[in-house]
């Protein structure tokens, strides 16, 4: 496994945690989980911009990568 | 009519109107039975027997004194509502037998306690060891409940500064095979989700014996049939390795990568998943 397909593993599985973390937020019944939920999950997000920028770029430095 | 009829007919009218009369005097008498509420009720029903079995010659005598019987017990009950000092002269008041650790032999002997009495109450309380409370209070029903000195109360989560996620309460979905709307509503849920979550679970809703749903929208079912095993809830199990996959990754991803830049980067971003990590954890054990 080569580093870049981790790193986009690990950008997949952040993403599902964020929307698990968005669905417990709806379903819970308990208004302090609702709000850390809703918190985690926007904290999240600068997280998932960084791996993103990060892919972006190792497509460009080696564009064999794209599209695998 | 002959005698026996007689008697079936007033014992059911006489049932019924017990049954009626007990209504009306409100369950605080099942729920904590006074010596003077015991006092009552046999003697009510006494009357009543008296009443279904004709004992009295002329019967109204008997009815009149069931019905002030009755009605006496209504008002007593109401001003017991009412009034605190009616309430004391007849239930009696709640007597401090032991206070600071020290058992208070006074009060024992004028609730007519001996102290194998007292010990015994303890014991049914699980506590053996008379030096382990702080303070115990007999209530007007003889009860004894007693408080432990502190460092030998139970240790609570709080003591331990251990974060636990909230119970709000478990709601029961399915009993008995049917689907109770009512509380499926309560948790903001309907049937759709219900059969959903069944269904991922491959059964459908006339198996399940009892299905219960927790704050964070799992279920538990239980079904009629025990030897089929169902997969318990594991999502938020799931979530939880995730995330800490997740940071592990990303400190190697740190470490692997010769960018100087790229390597802040990944730091940066296992430590927020870190402190995402310390705010969910409780939530999701």
């Amino acid at each position: 496994m080569t580093t870049y397909s981790k790193v986009k593993q690990t950008l997949i599985d952040l993403k599902s945690a964020q929307s698990t973390m968005e669905h417990y937020a709806k379903i819970t019944q308990d208004e302090k989980s609702r709000k850390i939920f809703e918190r985690s999950a926007r904290k999240l997000e600068p997280t998932l911009e960084r791996l993103n920028k990060r892919i972006q770029r190792m497509e460009f430095e080696e564009p064999q990568y794209k599209g695998s | 009519m002959p005698d026996w009829l007689m008697t079936v007919i007033r014992s059911v009218g006489v049932l019924v109107l017990m049954a009626v009369w007990m209504r009306l005097l409100g369950r605080k008498m099942a729920a904590r039975m006074t010596p003077f509420d015991r006092v009552y009720l046999v003697g009510f029903g006494v009357l009543a027997a008296v009443l279904v079995l004709n004992l009295i010659q002329p019967p109204l005598l008997a009815w009149i004194a069931w019905l002030t019987w009755g009605l006496t017990g209504l008002a007593y009950s109401f001003l017991s509502l009412k009034s605190k000092w009616v309430r004391d002269l007849l239930h009696g008041k709640e007597a401090v037998v032991i206070k600071h650790g020290k058992i208070m032999e006074d009060q024992l002997k004028q609730v007519r306690y001996t102290p194998e009495d007292l010990l015994q109450q303890l014991r049914g309380k699980q506590i053996f060891n008379v030096a382990d409370v702080e303070f115990a209070v007999m209530e007007a029903n003889g009860e004894i409940n007693a408080l432990m000195k502190s460092n030998k109360q139970p240790l609570t989560a709080q003591q331990l500064g251990v974060e636990t996620a909230p119970e709000t309460g478990v709601q029961t979905v399915i009993l008995d095979g049917n689907i109770l709307d009512e509380p499926l509503a309560t948790m903001g849920l309907n049937r759709g989700w219900l059969n959903t979550e069944l269904s991922k679970l491959d059964v459908s809703p006339e198996n399940v014996f009892l299905a219960q749903v927790n704050t964070m929208g799992e279920l538990y079912i239980d079904l009629f049939d025990d030897a089929i095993q169902v997969a318990q809830p594991t999502a938020r199990q799931l979530l939880l390795t995730t995330l800490e996959k997740a940071k592990a990754d990303l400190q190697s991803f740190s470490l692997d990568t010769d960018d100087e830049k790229a390597k802040q980067m990944y730091r940066q971003c296992a430590t927020e998943v870190s402190s995402i990590l310390y705010d969910v954890r409780p939530l999701l054990k």
